[in-house]
């Protein structure tokens, strides 16, 4: 336990370091959060004057479809802000033999890469997600009981652990390949199926999208449950997924640890 | 030498193993790619198919017609992938802009026919993704060459328009010095501007007119529009006109956004 507040408080003191290095060009960190607003804000646009134009999506109205991609984004924000760094473990770290330095000292080296870099663009998509969630809410006149409540945190905590799980998994390839980046898109970008009610499409990308590449357990099954439309067990199976891909993406991890051999840079 | 390489071979071995995996990662990323275009082309397609399950036709647009423009859009998106702003801003950072800028050759046309060039590259690696739009997601190709031809000149016209616009907003990295936020904005901004995600028609007025002040539907919305069928080929005279006259009022516009800002250039290392 004291291990683990070590810990907290190391983040702590990174993160201090890191705002300090972003507000040293304040109007740099302001375009990088809100340049994620304006990338969501697209979307979001072409859904609005979609749903101009018709009553529903496959029974889903304009504010449910929102509800749906403002809990992915949520989820994603998580990911985007505290765990972006996975995403240049190859690029920057391991092909500079920048990664030597995290082994050299006395921490977890994966808590050290995350802890390297908080991603401020996430700012932008987890306000983006809040806003979708507040206004789908109002407009859909949500009753708050505290298992919905209960609910929406499960689902967009284990949204952002699965999120970041699947990346970490991706990333670990960076040990063997060096960029780990096209492994990781490739896994990453099906999330974007989930911006969008899963019965839209065929049954195989639904069940690629809960038991495979399970980012519909982020958004579609904890929003199906907050509109009473209850799918069963599979809304709260978001965080045993969640806690199950973690455990196999941190043993990954530690494999290809002991595989790493620098690149000589 | 030779002694030190017995002493420690698998050091040198790591070295020589790590040339084929960085020669690897360009061509993993090629089929990759395909891949990653693949999953946005399905999504538009479940997407529009449902939007159309309790319609027929929506702003006198019917499925088939949604469907061959939107995926008409996702394989002749590299009209509206100019890179001018990293380019402009990575060159301040390292320097290299200064060399460009002191070549006795002009520095708006060097980028121009450099883009042009990368267009050219982008749409022969766009032809997997044409292969899968027509034989997996069914899309119907003209063989009209009066159609092709509208579209082709209107396609240029609306990709030089975009062009100075884009290096006239390139321009602002000489005041701002920030590149990845500006660049991911803009990015944003021309995803749903150029009419890629949603045809122009189904816009409302207010927000049709918007889309089309800006420079982005010129290089995308309106040549597809062509190729679509949407805009009949008795109108193109007109769009090739109205063109004409974007590209010109922009290259006016642009050099002028050039030489104030030069005045700003600051090169950081280099």
């Amino acid at each position: 336990m004291a291990e683990f507040f070590r810990y907290i408080s190391l983040y702590r003191l990174f993160l201090v370091q890191r705002l300090k290095a972003l507000m040293e060009y304040r109007v740099n960190f302001i375009i990088g959060a809100a340049s994620t607003i304006f990338l969501q804000a697209s979307s979001i646009l072409a859904i609005w004057v979609v749903m101009q134009k018709v009553p529903d999506l496959n029974g889903w109205n304009y504010d449910e479809i929102l509800l749906v991609y403002g809990l992915i984004t949520l989820a994603k924000s998580i990911n985007h802000m505290f765990a972006d760094n996975l995403w240049t473990l190859g690029r920057v770290y391991i092909r500079s033999g920048g990664f030597d330095r995290f082994l050299v000292r006395p921490i977890n080296p994966l808590f050290h890469l995350l802890a390297d870099r908080f991603c401020q663009d996430g700012v932008g998509n987890f306000l983006v997600g809040v806003a979708l969630v507040i206004k789908a809410s109002i407009a859909l006149d949500l009753a708050w009981t505290p298992l919905k409540l209960l609910a929406l945190i499960v689902g967009v905590l284990s949204g952002g652990v699965i999120f970041i799980a699947l990346n970490l998994l991706t990333c670990v390839t960076s040990f063997w390949i060096v960029d780990s980046v096209p492994v990781t898109r490739l896994v990453f970008d099906n999330h974007l199926f989930a911006q969008y009610p899963l019965t839209i499409y065929p049954k195989a990308i639904n069940v690629l999208l809960t038991w495979i590449v399970p980012y519909g357990l982020a958004s579609f099954y904890p929003a199906s449950y907050l509109l009473d439309r209850d799918l069963g067990y599979l809304t709260w199976l978001a965080p045993l997924v969640a806690a199950f891909l973690l455990f196999i993406a941190y043993r990954a991890w530690e494999v290809g640890l002991k595989h790493y051999n620098s690149t000589g840079t | 030498m030779i002694r030190r390489f017995l002493r420690e071979p698998p050091k040198y071995f790591a070295i020589l193993s790590m040339v084929p995996k960085v020669f690897m990662a360009y061509q993993v990323w090629f089929w990759v790619s395909i891949v990653l275009n693949a999953i946005g082309m399905a999504i538009l397609y479940f997407f529009w198919r449902a939007v159309y399950g309790s319609t027929e036709v929506i702003a006198g647009l019917t499925l088939n017609t949604t469907l061959t423009y939107i995926l008409f859009a996702q394989v002749f998106r590299p009209l509206t992938d100019i890179d001018l702003i990293f380019e402009f801003g990575y060159g301040l950072r390292e320097g290299g802009i200064l060399h460009l800028l002191l070549r006795p050759i002009n520095f708006q046309a060097m980028y121009y026919f450099q883009n042009l060039g990368t267009l050219g590259v982008q749409m022969v690696l766009q032809i997997p993704m044409a292969l899968v739009a027509t034989f997996v997601f069914g899309l119907k190709w003209h063989t009209d060459p009066a159609v092709w031809g509208a579209f082709l000149v209107s396609a240029l016209l609306g990709f030089t328009a975009l062009f100075f616009f884009v290096y006239c907003v390139a321009c602002l990295t000489f005041y701002t010095t920030e590149v990845w936020g500006l660049g991911v904005l803009f990015f944003g901004m021309s995803i749903f501007l150029s009419g890629g995600l949603v045809p122009l028609a189904m816009m409302p007025d207010w927000l049709q007119a918007v889309v089309l002040a800006i420079p982005f539907s010129q290089a995308l919305a309106v040549p597809i529009n062509i190729l679509t069928g949407i805009t009949p080929l008795s109108e193109v005279p007109r769009i090739w006109l109205s063109q004409g006259l974007w590209v010109l009022g922009l290259w006016l516009v642009s050099n002028l956004v050039f030489k104030v800002a030069i005045r700003k250039v600051t090169v950081q290392g280099g």
